[in-house]
């Protein structure tokens, strides 16, 4: 039985365990009034992340390191990616996508958000570039 | 089985060899201390609605899980300090999350799917685990820069998501968390983090392993610092909107990164207009049988107490505020209710879940928790609950109501 299952009983029993309360939690999800998006964003945050976003950041970096010697490829890709990261994280801000609602509920204006992200990745690529060029001075130790 | 696809499907497509048993059970770990810490506190937030009383529940009232506890009323900062933790480190776990899924990525792409049936109910909990996480990360980030892009209940999709989270993590542990220590055994906790770039091999051994690995572009300890960087730029752009102070115009991307005491919900979002605060208001007070209308200059004449008070957002802003009113616990005396059990209090703003809530006795009890009438010096202003709202320590920020209209004590 063992050979057949491929593991011990214990895991199937916990699998099952695991299994029946994420079923739970997901048809008490599905009377919600709109489930058929629950279940959209369910399978498109998989998607989103394993067919769209890994795909992408892989190639770009694979392109973009296609013939340049390996000692420059990070004074790039850090900044980039933190800058990336803030888009991806911030986007709704940065877009103003929440602008209207915030603008009701708030009282406040909503204004800036895409100048000073830009802002900020001006200052990565700035500060990746000045230890790049403090590092490749001759007679620097790396 | 027909052979493997080709591209991702072949194990000569994976060149980094940074991957391994070793840099997965790492990361592994980072995460999991990252999101243990945000489920907690995710759920406490749960607990500190109080479901159990009136109609506070906002997910379904009749959830096998109770509560098992009151929510404490001190210190003042306990809901700000919680839901800070909850949105800061939802935040900052994103990188980690991003580069744990890239170190397990060629297992999403195992060729025969499934070898025996035990691979395949696994492969099932991974599904539902990556699939909640991204549906967590993507709800909350969207839902704190108040993009309300999805059609559905966010309160409660976001908590059955997490249900369905800590199901499929916890079976996770069960299976992963021996491979994660036969890494380090194996290999130290952290002896190759002393490697450079020049000295960063592939693992020995591991299903992630790459068959034909590329040379190293970055060393293991690089990644985890450009991860750590990450982390930290997250954490710099909003974390100001929730500790407070000049930090707060430092955030450079938090939604509430206003200066001055922001506003949640305005008079006019709430549909609360001039007139129904005007001098025709009264303060319904009830307690058992009695009913009292008090007029604002009653409440004036009423003993006021002043308390320094954190008021702690859901979506993880807070501010800090000095309070001037009445007690609560005076209040209730003079309703004729001096133990009540719950207080009912009920908003002049005609709709919305939000517009009443439930108080347990310790919070009514308490002697900094306010009927209060100024802030800051001065008469509340319209957006901020004029004439009167409530004010507890420790309490959620949309159950501090505004625009007060009844308040009915029970024993």
């Amino acid at each position: 039985m063992r050979e057949r299952y491929g593991s011990s009983p214990l895991h199937l029993l916990a699998h099952l365990a695991a299994l029946a309360l994420a079923a739970w939690a997901l048809l008490q999800a599905l009377q919600l009034g709109g489930w058929q998006r629950i279940v959209l964003w369910l399978a498109g945050a998989v998607v989103l992340h394993d067919l769209v976003l890994w795909p992408a950041y892989t190639l770009l970096d694979r392109l973009a390191r296609r013939g340049r010697p390996v000692g420059w490829a990070n004074y790039v890709r850090v900044p980039v990616g933190i800058s990336a990261l803030l888009l991806l994280a911030f986007f709704p801000v940065i877009c103003g996508k929440g602008e209207r609602t915030y603008m009701r509920v708030s009282g406040q204006t909503w204004d800036g958000y895409a100048g000073r992200w830009l802002f900020v990745s001006a200052a990565l690529f700035l500060v990746a570039g000045a230890i790049y060029l403090a590092r490749s001075r001759p007679g620097s130790s790396s | 089985m027909p052979p493997a696809p080709p591209g991702p499907f072949r194990p000569r497509f994976w060149k980094s060899p940074l991957r391994g048993p070793w840099m997965t059970a790492v990361l592994g770990t980072l995460l999991l201390m990252l999101v243990s810490i945000v489920a907690l506190t995710g759920f406490l937030s749960h607990a500190a609605y109080q479901p159990d009383l009136g109609r506070n529940a906002l997910v379904n009232p009749d959830l096998p899980f109770t509560t098992f506890f009151d929510w404490p009323t001190g210190p003042s900062w306990l809901y700000a300090l919680t839901q800070g933790l909850h949105v800061n480190l939802g935040l900052a776990a994103i990188p980690v999350l991003l580069a744990k899924l890239w170190s397990v990525i060629p297992r999403l792409f195992q060729w025969p799917p499934a070898r025996t049936p035990a691979e395949a109910i696994e492969r099932t909990s991974i599904a539902l685990l990556v699939s909640s996480t991204g549906f967590l990360f993507a709800t909350g980030v969207a839902n704190i820069q108040y993009w309300y892009v999805f059609d559905f209940n966010f309160v409660k999709a976001h908590y059955y998501a997490a249900v369905v989270f800590v199901a499929a993590l916890a079976v996770h542990l069960v299976v992963k968390v021996p491979v994660a220590l036969r890494a380090y055994r194996s290999r130290g906790v952290l002896a190759p983090l002393r490697a450079g770039l020049a000295d960063t091999r592939p693992e020995p051994d591991g299903d992630t392993v790459a068959v034909e690995p590329g040379p190293p572009t970055v060393s293991r300890r690089g990644l985890l610092a450009a991860v750590g960087a990450g982390s930290a730029a997250l954490l710099v752009a909003n974390a100001g909107e929730s500790i407070g102070g000049p930090l707060r115009s430092v955030a450079f991307l938090a939604p509430r990164r206003s200066g001055g005491f922001p506003v949640n919900k305005t008079a006019a979002a709430a549909k609360v207009t001039e007139e129904m605060v005007g001098s025709g208001y009264r303060l319904m007070l009830r307690g058992g049988a009695s009913e009292l209308a008090l007029t604002i200059d009653d409440l004036r004449a009423l003993p006021q107490a002043t308390h320094t008070l954190t008021l702690g957002c859901v979506e993880g802003w807070s501010t800090r505020q000095t309070w001037a009113g009445v007690p609560l616990s005076e209040l209730a005396r003079r309703a004729g209710v001096s133990d009540p059990a719950e207080l009912l209090v009920v908003s002049l703003q005609p709709a919305g879940v939000l517009s009443q809530a439930t108080l347990a006795a310790g919070q009514v009890a308490d002697s900094r928790s306010l009927l209060a009438l100024r802030v800051g010096g001065e008469d509340l202003a319209l957006d901020h609950g004029y004439p009167a709202r409530i004010i507890v320590p420790g309490l959620p920020g949309v159950h501090n109501t505004k625009w007060v209209g009844s308040l009915e004590f029970r024993a």
